[in-house]
């Protein structure tokens, strides 16, 4: 009996050792990385090269902390008609790692039950933006090349000097976006200024030559910036003065620098200049002025100084015209998804 | 002492055995079939690529430019130039450059003989051994009317011609 | 037989039950396998690149010539069709439309069609 069974029992347990011995074999054939994970990677590809997110207006990336459950897809691409052009504030964001937790790059870009780990990065020159963990062995992988839009500036230098000096000048400057004109559907989604997703860049250089010479000064007081809008389809139209907190600083909403000194001014500095503005407009900002596509937004600096000590006058078109706006060229990247 | 039960055992534990080991046969002949090289992941990664890095070099970089990149490469015909900008856009990578290689053709009509033809653009390098599995990327590109001189091989007409790439990893 | 010892049926028992286990492993397997495979030739077959290129090389043909239909608009046009037919396997035709006011824009209605003898795709759409 005893011998018997120990025959049987011995045959089955080798049987059974060799069948268990056999099972990873079976499963290192099919590295489930080039399988799952390729797919998953993919699709991650897909949803950030080709879409351009949800909600789309107003954008996702314009959501802060407290609207961040609104988010619910992320996509960088500008629109859905041009796949692979990616918009630079989208970018910014989605990089941003301090802002979206994992938990949210897995549930709004890579979708899928399982918790994947996740690597993406963008590289454009030699820019490298990047999130997620280092890559082990065997990941999934899809790379894409991507071209990068960037947000034009208007740069008012010294040779617009006597287009906009004029001794009876009121000390006032403007800056005028015509929203019609900016966001005319014949101007492809690909090279569109549309301040309602990205910042607009006011920058002042050479100041020196917009000073009164007939009143020696080495400077002259920015007392305020305002913003004006007219609506053309109504009635009477005229600039009315859009209420805003122009006494606070607020680097989401607009960032404004005088003589290129790191220092954050409000849009009341009531400050000397002596060589240059710079203004950035945020689309959040923008966003809070209710603007449709026939607004006309002025941005008007104030010079207050008795005697004056600023000739500048007159109104500066920000448009599509390249000397008055320049909008640089789409930059190539290449956008890598790793999934595992 | 001696019974017939003695085998018993001994004959089951051999039925065990078998069942089990014929699964694992029938398992591993069955799974077999799938493997990820037939799963064609390699060539769906390059396709896109190449699909990609076409449609790239097809976009203007500004608003008022003349033509995209691509469009300039096959109207003057420049081929060194076409080869080291899509072999840069492919291989660019977050880390070491990728070694990706690459013939191109373009396909146009004759008008006069009204024929297909094809016009080797870009030769492939010592790389191509004709075993490699390479995918075929296309992309449209429109040429404009040009007098004179004309546009060799297509001549002077405005036209549509057909931009296709072989790319593989060698 | 009658006195046949069935002690040690369970032995083959187990024997069965590590087989069934393999076969579910086997199976589950097949079904990862599965996923990579059909998702790579989803997208292989899928012309997606192809049905965008064409309709970008369109558009790019209806800015150039409009509507008109003159000897140079009718060559750009069999140049599409027939290297279509001979080099990506496709049937390809696309008709323009007279200009039409679409929102205050003059747009024109151009109908795409495409057939690789998998995928057939038409479009109706205003440029």
């Amino acid at each position: 009996m005893s011998l018997d069974f120990l025959t049987g029992f011995t045959i089955f347990m080798l049987a059974l050792i060799m069948v268990v011995s056999m099972v990873p074999g079976l499963l290192a054939g099919l590295e489930s990385s080039g399988i799952d994970y390729d797919a998953v990677a993919y699709r991650t590809g897909v949803i950030l090269v080709e879409d351009p997110g949800w909600p789309v207006y107003p954008p996702w990336e314009m959501n802060g902390e407290a609207h961040k459950d609104e988010i619910e897809r992320i996509g960088l691409a500008v629109s859905k008609e041009t796949p692979n052009v990616l918009l630079s504030t989208k970018v910014d964001a989605f990089f941003n790692d301090s802002f979206f937790t994992p938990d949210d790059y897995r549930s709004k870009a890579i979708f899928g039950d399982i918790p994947y780990s996740y690597n993406i990065s963008l590289r454009s020159g030699s820019d490298l933006k990047q999130v997620g963990d280092p890559l082990p062995p065997g990941y999934g992988y899809i790379r894409r090349v991507v071209k990068i839009k960037e947000p034009g500036v208007a740069v008012i230098n010294g040779t617009f000097a006597p287009q906009y000096t004029s001794l009876s000048s009121n000390q006032e400057f403007t800056v005028r976006l015509d929203f019609a004109q900016l966001l005319d559907p014949s101007v492809g989604a690909a090279y569109r200024i549309d301040p309602r997703t990205e910042p607009v860049n006011v920058t002042i250089t050479d100041f020196l030559s917009y000073l009164n010479t007939t009143e020696p000064s080495t400077n002259a007081t920015l007392q305020t910036v305002t913003f004006w809008k007219k609506d053309p389809t109504r009635p009477i139209p005229q600039f009315t003065k859009i209420p805003f907190s122009y006494s606070t600083v607020d680097p989401n909403l607009y960032t404004l620098h005088i003589d290129g000194t790191p220092t954050l001014h409000s849009l009341s500095p009531g400050v000397p200049v002596e060589s240059n503005i710079s203004l950035v407009l945020k689309p959040a900002a923008t966003s809070l002025f209710t603007l449709d596509q026939n607004s006309i937004l002025d941005i008007r600096f104030n010079f207050g100084d008795t005697p004056s000590r600023t000739n500048i006058t007159g109104i500066h078109h920000y448009d599509y015209n390249p000397t008055n706006v320049t909008l640089p060229d789409l930059r190539t990247g290449v956008l890598e998804v790793a999934v595992w | 002492m001696v019974n017939d039960s003695g085998q018993l055992y001994t004959m089951e534990g051999v039925a065990a055995g078998v069942i089990m080991l014929l699964t694992v046969y029938i398992v591993i002949s069955t799974t077999s079939i799938y493997t990820p090289g037939d799963t064609h992941i390699p060539d769906m990664q390059l396709e896109q690529l190449g699909s990609d890095v076409l449609a790239m070099m097809d976009t203007p970089n500004a608003k008022d430019s003349t033509g995209s990149d691509l469009e300039t490469f096959v109207d003057a015909d420049d081929s060194t130039g076409f080869e080291s900008m899509f072999l840069g856009y492919c291989n660019m990578t977050a880390g070491a450059t990728d070694d990706l290689h690459m013939s191109a053709n373009v396909t146009y009509r004759d008008a006069n003989l009204n024929v297909i033809k094809e016009h080797p653009f870009v030769e492939p390098d010592d790389s191509w051994t004709g075993r490699e599995s390479a995918v075929r990327v296309t992309r449209w590109v429109q040429l404009d009317l040009q007098s004179s001189p004309p546009r060799s091989p297509y001549g002077s007409r405005a036209q549509a011609v057909l931009v296709e790439v072989l790319l593989w990893r060698a | 037989m009658a006195c046949m010892n069935e002690d040690g049926q369970w032995i083959v028992l187990m024997g069965l039950l590590a087989a069934l286990a393999l076969f579910f492993l086997a199976l589950i397997i097949n079904q990862s396998a599965l996923v990579g495979q059909t998702t790579a030739e989803g997208v292989l077959e899928f012309p997606k690149s192809d049905i965008r290129d064409l309709r970008t090389a369109i558009f790019d043909y209806v800015d150039k010539f409009g509507n008109t239909v003159d000897p140079d608009s009718q060559a750009v046009r069999e140049d599409i069709t027939r290297i279509s037919l001979e080099r990506k396997n496709a049937v390809v035709g696309f008709t323009v439309g007279t200009p039409q006011d679409v929102s205050g824009r003059p747009l024109r209605p151009v109908t795409i069609h495409y057939y690789n003898g998998v995928t057939e795709y038409d479009e109706t759409v205003y440029y």
